[in-house]
């Protein structure tokens, strides 16, 4: 791999939270080198650390050891960040809040209305721009959010179960779109998901951890062609990694009782 | 409730008219409302009382815009640095707990006859309110909208506008509604001690002059203007829960 595909360099980061009642370890040492425009999924059980990984990328957090080396030089804000909840503000607008890092980034009023009005209509929005969050289901809100963070184009995008609060039909809409997004941007993206299946049908590669400590149990390349579509979910190749992923987070000894809900 | 307040206020017209016929009370120690009322009219006519009610009222909003100014900037500040908090709150302690009457002779002291010692005494009380209530809306704002300013690498100014003010404003109007009533006190101190112009002198000039009616007809004046005020507040922060009250 040459210097310049190397967008994010995870050298054994790893990361522990001081509590009341001791120490907790969020995620052991993680090593793995992300290219420039990769599409990588992440899959575990709740509490093995996935949030904390993204939240040390995106320089939310800081590692207890290691290091992270993010190739965005010159970019002011190298990444934007789905979090697990919305995080939409609930005294703008929809359009404000799609809006709103384009208006914080001094982008005149026009292009950035223009830019937002797109990925509204891309979320399925449309009708909902003058309306508050709190008007919105679950499901809506989270469309804003994805929204939002698509709309100053940021070359590293983190998304923290993006769809999880999407209905199916809507997930399925969501999924193309962001690989449509993704094709034409060239963004690098790491998707945190709980759905083994989504996390096979859009990565490149896809991160398997574990949990109590969370550690990154293995990484498998997906060898699905691109694009990937309807056919995809029908190719016995798509089939049998889906079942080796759920295999992989079933492994007794290794997943020590829980699940992905 | 309006219709509520009015009904109440006329009950309160009947009842005190009543005891000064009923009793024959002497109208140097309780004049009835006509009487109050004529003087009133008197002052308008004769005695500027337009020109003293402007003095008082304009003290009020000069000092009340510097205090709750003052008091979110203080709270941002503290919210951002704790250690400037530790610093500065036995002294906003100090000026809290004393007894504002006893500050007023002081400001007169130091700053004149004038509007501005009253202007800074009205100040001084409505920036405690103010100023908890910004601490507290920042303390209670969610974390996660600090996630989302720092991904966006927002500036100071941006973080304020945008995250910290409103979602601090309903407990920031709180504060507000609560500093109306201290800065209404806080103005007729200030002018009861020294002045020679609004609500304040008139009360205490009609003091000396054993002019009951004078003194009971300011009273009313300020107390209606007190209500106006806090619920001119109390509307505003009323109308502005649907939007910024967190959920
Ligand atoms: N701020 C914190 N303080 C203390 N412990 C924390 C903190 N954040 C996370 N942890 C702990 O770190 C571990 C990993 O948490 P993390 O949020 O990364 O899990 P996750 O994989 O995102 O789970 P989920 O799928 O439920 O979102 C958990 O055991 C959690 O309790
Ligand atoms: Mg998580």
């Amino acid at each position: 791999m040459s210097q310049s595909e190397r967008m994010i360099d995870i050298a054994g980061v790893h990361k522990t939270f001081v509590a009341d009642h001791g120490t907790v370890t969020a995620l052991e040492p993680v090593t793995i080198t992300i290219k420039q425009g990769e599409f990588i999924s992440i899959v575990g059980p709740s509490g093995c650390g996935k949030s904390t990984l993204l939240r040390l990328i995106s320089g939310l957090d800081h590692a207890s050891g290691g290091t992270i080396t993010l190739d965005t030089a010159g970019r002011k804000r190298p990444v934007g960040f789905v979090f697990q909840e919305p995080v939409l503000l609930p005294w703008k607008t929809i359009l404000e809040n799609v809006r709103f890092p384009l208006d914080t980034a001094g982008v005149s009023r026009a292009e950035a209305d223009k830019v937002a009005l797109d990925l509204i209509k891309m979320v399925g929005l449309v009708g909902f721009e003058k309306a508050l969050p709190r008007q919105l289901s679950g499901g809506m809100r989270q469309r804003a959010a994805i929204a939002r963070s698509l709309s100053d184009d940021p070359p590293i995008l983190l998304m923290d179960e993006p769809f999880s609060a999407v209905d199916l039909m809507t997930r399925d809409t969501l999924n193309d779109e962001l690989l449509r997004i993704w094709q034409s941007t060239g963004k690098t993206i790491l998707l945190v998901t709980h759905s083994v299946d989504e996390a096979a049908y859009l990565a490149d590669r896809v991160m398997v951890m574990t949990a109590r400590p969370g550690k990154l149990k293995c990484v498998h390349d997906v060898d699905l062609s691109r694009p990937r579509g309807e056919d995809t979910k029908l190719d016995p190749a798509y089939h049998a990694l889906v079942a080796q992923l759920r295999r992989d987070l079933r492994t007794p000894g290794v997943v020590h009782g829980e699940r992905a809900h | 409730m309006i219709l509520r307040g009015i009904a109440g206020l006329i009950a309160t017209l009947v009842l005190w008219t009543a005891i000064v016929y009923l009793f024959d009370v002497p109208a140097f120690l309780l004049p009835g409302p006509v009487e109050v009322f004529n003087r009133i009219v008197f002052l308008f006519e004769n005695a500027k009382l337009t020109r003293h009610i402007w003095v008082t009222l304009s003290e009020i909003v000069a000092g009340f815009v510097f205090g709750t100014a003052a008091g979110i900037f203080a709270g941002v500040v503290f919210a951002r640095f704790p250690r400037a908090e530790r610093f500065a709150t036995p002294l906003i302690l100090l000026l809290q707990t004393a007894p504002k009457i006893a500050i007023a002779p002081l400001l007169l002291l130091w700053l004149g006859i004038g509007p501005t010692p009253k202007i800074v005494l009205i100040a001084i009380v409505t920036f405690f309110p103010v100023m908890s209530g910004m601490v507290t809306g920042l303390r209670y704002g969610e974390g996660s909208f600090r996630d989302l300013a720092t991904v966006l690498k927002l500036s100071p100014w941006q973080r304020f506008r945008h995250i910290e003010l409103p979602s601090a404003l309903p407990s920031v109007l709180a504060g507000m509604a609560v500093a109306t009533t201290l800065a209404m006190t806080a103005a007729v101190i200030g002018e009861l001690i020294g002045a020679n112009e609004g609500l304040g002198y008139l009360l205490s000039s009609g003091q000396e002059n054993s002019d009951t009616s004078v003194v009971i007809g300011m009273v009313i004046l300020l107390s209606l203007i007190g209500w106006a005020f806090y619920e001119v507040i109390e509307l505003i922060r009323r109308r502005s829960l649907g939007r910024f009250q967190l959920s």
